[in-house]
């Protein structure tokens, strides 16, 4: 994939493939090496835009990449982070073997994948629906009110949780009560767990979510509005035929980007809400590797298992973009 | 509008009113939790976390906000975190704007690899020792530039941004400018970023956020207790007055008193680390509502 | 305008390459140049150890850099004028850092990096952390034999405290604490005596009599306020402090039950409670109990915070009946402690003859190993040692664990001293002390000779146990304890049981919650028993009896 990608978007990686393939084929070649040149000078203002930001990731991000090779290696302090022995898949398969490897793979997913399908398009629809109030007051109290709770930590949304659903004393345990569950404990339940997770993940940030789409809602030409009313469209219709089509590219985009974590759960919440009622759904890949490094630092074990979570939610990435690429015509790269 | 309203068909009125009701609604449902965060800092905590208080506070103390600023380096957090993150966003956003526009060229050939060199980096990464004996290497540890340079990029951010550009920017007018011998760097700084108000300020609104809310890079690359973030500081206060799990040691006639107020410690903390938060967001939000620009630079 | 873009682009590019190649440090008016020293250079870690020769910077006086690992309530140790003492009677100066939260995050880093202080102080290192990064971390057997005299006559009072720092590979890196006074048991066990009262009941002395207690406790209103809001029991989430699993103590198992872990020694023999019968009968007893509502319906969902505040009641009424604790002030508050009183073990049943103990954790509560750690990377090693051996100066040891002399604890002039009450009438004495010093996270010997009359939290501590005396007397500690941090595990067995253990502990703890709940222990049982070995109980517990071996060969 890497290397079918270079040759797809790096210019000079083709022309290296091209004259190594035929051999013959030079006058080509000198044509795109113009071409690039030219190319080049046109491009060069872009180049420049775009240069700090390739130094910084460049730095930062790929100059440490060389300690992935931890996940291969036992680690070895005496001879530095990937100084230790070569040992290739063994903590992988130490991984797979490993006793609640399959439990953890299956609750990871239940709980990525149901924070998908909920959560994706949740801010969607607030955005859609805010975008409808035309009182700007009114507007503006809602919008401000939606995104604060974004901002109350993990610990104290659990702990609102276990006031709030307690079966005796909390508001929603009291409503649970009225409709005739007496000894529904939703923290305490293997059912619950997911949907109380996922639920009260959407109701704490899909208001922040929803700020992305409204910015792309404002973008929309006020032309068709009008058009569209002269025509005589009912809202329903323009929402339909304007403000959704506005929001596809923004919604492909994050879409791509959320099937990227598709093995990736919050550490925090997932352990905070973690009892022994509900262990065997709650145990995920993230804080499974939290609790082998208790007692002793598994440097190489959990490099490696964060490296299989990486390659599968990579895959998924590519996958989804490619699709995108091939139906929508819109793509990460 | 007005002019609009007399033409509405019954629909569109039924339309507007479960508009309206939905929204009434999902502002309770939504609002509660911040609700409930304000009245539980200043409540006794104990009947909070029994249950008892969901509408109004009970047992009212200040006890919560009152062991947050006694401290006094709290201040030393709070500039230090306004610093960081005026800095920061700055920096990030210099960086972000023009890459993303770069990337939202279509006639930019490179532009599939270089997207695909920044979203490789949001899979694989080298780990925290690596990246911190880099940083340690760059002397930017212990710094305020650990705060500006190493993390400046969001590649989620930076992609956001481009598809708002390659989307929102009609393709006439690059052409037309390019007519009138416009270069890049005239197009980008004259028309492309008067256009794009609204991703502007959800962008520079995602970095403050995450620059103010960050406190991993304090905890790993700072030692001195002149640099160190407010959120480092909060941390320290929350755990210092947490219930203690161990028990050992504490009781007493004291102890009972500040076992049943500590806890709305961690509430107050929310209130004082995020208000400052909340004050940048009308500017924001203000922005919404320019969209208008795009329609009136066409016409 | 195009002028203005490229100037900000060539600004945030050299900003990039000056800050980012020369190492420009833009920020060096820190205070008291604290971050000088312990940012030398060189991040890379030979074995040899470090010549002794003193730094050739400052006049005589050595510097020292110290991590400390402290308690979050404690202040700056810069502050402490016993520490500020014991400084200056070893000749150094201590540039100290203070980490009180994020350790665990901070410490792989530091250690892997090889960027470390001279000194560890508190709780910073574990005996783990010498196999996993070997070189980093001094021998000091030279120099104990050297300078430490203090801690030479420790080792020669107390051989225990030597073995409990010596390495498996029989090198001295760390040095203990050792603080004498504090109770063997962490759980105390406690009832509302005024509701016994009016309901006229006996301390229950049985799991039935308790049952009968419990069920009077829900049904006749004891706290009076015409609603049933009582909680006739509760214990704390999870399996391991203040859980009911202590009841097991009086069915014959000697355990430090506050680790949840479920390891206990019989007859020189390495068991674990949760897969033995005995623990199946008070799973069967507690579900009786949860079935009929006398157990708190959310004890395995509520947080600690909830625990505790259940337990303070409401400003009426107190709401617990039967529950655990550290102590009746701390569990249910300065209020209705007084109403409570900590009770003897229970036997599971009435004609019960088997032997009856108590939770047994002496030497988690008393001892404690590496609280004092010197790296390779120390210059002067011999100034070291000697600021270590202050630590372990008897009146310094004592000042460490409750505070500075004057200020904390007073000299009665006669060689015998007494803890002072609290400064701030608002604070309790455990806090009092936390605040003031190191205390148990400290490196200290409190030597048997040393007469000091505690405070009065240790003193009404030392009440409430009165009744757990006879069955903790009755333990024979020889073979009946598992000798936890005497005990030195190799990194490939501690990394072993660190992966068995993630494993067993979620089948324990999910078994344990169900059955409580729902019942079907009897008939899950062989197969909960099979999938616990499948998961490498065995193995565990194989690991466990090899180093018991070897501990008890070596007494």
């Amino acid at each position: 994939m890497f290397l079918r990608l270079i040759e797809n978007g790096g210019y000079i990686t083709l022309v290296n493939y091209d004259i190594n393939k035929t051999g013959k084929k030079v006058t080509i070649s000198t044509d795109k090496i113009k071409r690039i040149f030219l190319e080049f000078k046109r491009d060069y203002q872009l180049w420049i835009m775009v240069l700090p930001a390739i130094i910084v990731i460049f730095i930062f991000n790929y100059i440490p990449m060389y300690g992935i090779q931890l996940a291969f290696r036992e680690y070895d302090f005496t001879k530095g982070i990937v100084g230790g022995k070569w040992v290739g898949l063994k903590y992988f398969k130490q991984f797979i073997n490993s006793y609640q490897f399959e439990r953890l793979i299956r609750n990871t997913l239940a709980i990525s994948i149901s924070s998908i399908l909920v959560g994706f398009p949740a801010p969607i629809i607030l955005a859609l629906l805010f975008n409808q109030v035309k009182n700007q007051r009114y507007k503006k109290v809602l919008q401000t009110t939606v995104y604060l709770p974004h901002f109350i930590s993990t610990t104290v949304m659990v702990g609102l949780l276990v006031v709030l659903l307690s079966p005796n004393t909390g508001i929603i345990g009291k409503m649970l009560r009225l409709f005739g569950l007496d000894d529904v404990n939703l923290l305490g339940n293997t059912s619950t767990f997911v949907p109380v997770y996922v639920l009260s993940d959407v109701w704490q940030h899909a208001g922040w979510g929803s700020i992305i789409y409204l910015a792309a809602l404002s973008s929309v030409d006020p032309q068709l509005y009008d058009a569209a009313k002269v025509d005589g469209a009912s809202k329903w219709r323009m929402i339909w035929h304007i403000d959704i089509p506005s929001l596809v590219p923004t919604m492909v985009i994050l879409f791509i980007l959320s099937m990227g974590g598709i093995l990736s759960t919050g550490f925090e919440k997932v352990y905070l809400m973690q009892n022994g009622l509900n262990i065997t759904v709650s145990e995920v890949i993230a804080t499974y590797v939290y609790k082998i490094g208790l007692l002793s630092n598994q440097y190489s074990y959990s490099a490696a298992i964060g490296f299989f979570n990486t390659v599968i939610n990579f895959s998924f990435l590519v996958i989804t973009n490619w699709v995108a690429r091939k139906i929508g015509n819109i793509s990460l790269f | 509008m007005l002019s609009l309203s007399k033409g509405k068909s019954l629909s569109d009125v039924l339309f507007d009113a479960i508009v309206y009701l939905l929204c009434a609604l999902i502002f309770l449902v939504i609002a509660y939790p911040v609700y409930f965060v304000v009245i539980a800092s200043i409540s006794d905590a104990n009947l909070v976390a029994q249950g008892h208080v969901t509408i109004f506070p009970k047992g009212v103390s200040l006890f919560g906000y009152q062991k947050v600023f006694e401290d006094e380096r709290i201040w030393i957090g709070y500039r230090n975190t306004i610093i960081y993150t005026i800095l920061g966003t700055t920096f990030s956003m210099i960086l972000t704007l023009p890459a993303a526009y770069s990337l939202s060229r279509p006639e930019f050939r490179a532009r599939r690899f270089i997207m695909f060199f920044f979203a490789f980096t949001m899979f694989f990464n080298g780990g925290l020792i690596p990246t911190y004996i880099l940083i340690k290497n760059l002397g930017l540890d212990n710094t305020i530039w650990v705060f500006v340079i190493p993390f400046a990029v969001n590649v989620y951010n930076l992609i956001v941004t481009r598809s708002f550009f390659e989307n929102s920017i009609p393709k006439e007018l690059y052409e037309s400018a390019t007519l009138d011998g416009c270069s890049h760097f005239r197009f980008f700084t004259s028309i492309v970023l008067p256009l794009s108000n609204a991703i502007i300020s959800v962008i520079a609104l995602y970095y403050i956020v995450a620059k103010w809310n960050d406190f991993f890079t304090g905890l790993i690359y700072i030692r001195d207790k002149n640099l160190v973030p407010l959120q480092l500081v909060l941390r320290d206060i929350l755990i210092a007055n947490q219930v203690f799990k161990e028990g050992v040691g504490l009781g007493g006639e004291a102890g009972g008193y500040a076992q049943r107020y500590a806890d709305a410690v961690k509430y107050a903390i929310i209130i004082v680390s995020t208000l400052p938060v909340i004050v940048f967001y009308p500017f924001v939000q203000k922005y919404f509502e320019k969209g208008v620009m795009i329609g009136a630079i066409k016409g | 305008m195009k002028k203005y873009l490229a100037v900000i682009m060539i600004i945030s590019i050299l900003m990039l390459l000056t800050v980012g190649c020369t190492g420009n440090r833009t920020n060096e008016s820190e205070t008291g140049g604290k971050s000088g020293t312990e940012q030398s250079e060189s991040s890379t870690i030979d074995g040899k150890a470090g010549t002794e020769q003193s730094k050739s910077s400052t006049t005589d006086k050595v510097t020292l850099t110290a991590i400390a690992v402290t308690h979050s309530l404690t202040k700056d140790i810069d502050t402490m004028t016993h520490i500020k003492k014991m400084e200056e009677a070893a000749g150094v100066t201590v540039q100290w850092e203070q980490v009180r939260s994020g350790w665990g995050e901070q410490k792989s880093v530091l250690l892997a990096s090889g960027d470390v202080p001279d000194l560890f102080v508190g709780w910073a290192i574990n005996d783990a952390d010498f196999s996993q990064y070997p070189g980093l971390f001094q021998p000091l057997n030279e120099l104990i034999e050297k300078f430490a005299p203090n801690v030479q006559k420790m080792f020669a009072d107390h051989p225990e405290l030597k073995q409990l720092s010596t390495h498996s590979d029989g090198n001295i890196y760390g040095l203990p604490r050792y603080q004498r006074f504090w109770p063997r048991n962490m759980i105390r066990q406690m009832i509302n005596k005024e509701w016994l009262d009016k309901l006229n009941l006996e301390v229950p002395t049985t799991w039935d009599e308790l049952y009968n207690v419990l069920k009077a406790f829900k049904t006749r209103d004891p706290n009076g306020n015409g609603q049933a809001d009582e909680i006739p029991m509760d214990w704390a989430p999870g399996t391991g402090s203040f859980n009911a699993t202590v009841m097991l103590s009086g069915y014959g198992i000697v355990a430090a039950f506050g680790d949840g872990t479920g390891w206990y020694v019989e007859d020189g023999k390495v068991k674990n409670y949760f897969v033995d019968e005995r623990y199946k009968e008070l799973v069967q007893f507690l579900h009786k109990c949860y079935k009929e509502g006398l157990v708190n319906p959310e004890v395995f969902t509520q947080d600690y915070t909830k625990y505790q505040a259940l337990g303070r009641g409401t400003d009426e009424v107190p709401l617990v009946g039967f529950t655990f604790g550290w102590e009746p002030y701390d569990r249910v508050g300065a209020k209705w402690a007084p109403q409570y009183i900590t009770i003897p073990p229970l036997k599971p049943y009435a004609d019960y003859d088997g032997p009856v103990y108590w939770d047994y954790n002496y030497y988690g509560l008393n001892y404690g190993a590496n609280h004092i750690v010197m790296t390779t990377k120390c210059e002067n090693k011999e100034a070291a040692m000697r600021f270590m051996d202050q630590f372990y100066d008897p009146i310094n040891g004592m000042q460490v664990l409750f505070g500075a002399l004057g200020e904390c604890i007073a000299d009665n002039g006669d060689g015998t001293y007494k803890v002072l009450p609290p400064q701030d009438p608002q604070m309790d004495p455990g806090t009092w002390k936390w605040t003031n010093t190191l205390a148990d996270a400290g490196p200290m010997y409190i030597s048997d000779s040393l007469n000091l009359t505690l405070g009065s939290d240790m003193q009404a501590l030392a009440e409430y146990d009165k009744v757990y005396k006879p069955y903790l007397d009755a333990i024979d500690v020889d073979n009946d304890v598992w000798p936890g941090p005497f005990i030195k595990f190799s990194q490939e067995d501690n990394s072993e049981m660190s992966l068995l253990w993630a494993d067993l502990s979620n089948l324990i703890n999910s078994h344990y919650a169900k059955w409580i709940t729902e019942g079907g222990v009897e008939a899950e049982w062989d197969s909960y028993i099979k999938e616990m070995n499948n998961a490498g109980l065995p193995r565990a517990i194989e690991i466990r009896q090899k180093y018991y071996d070897e501990y008890k060969a070596k007494q």
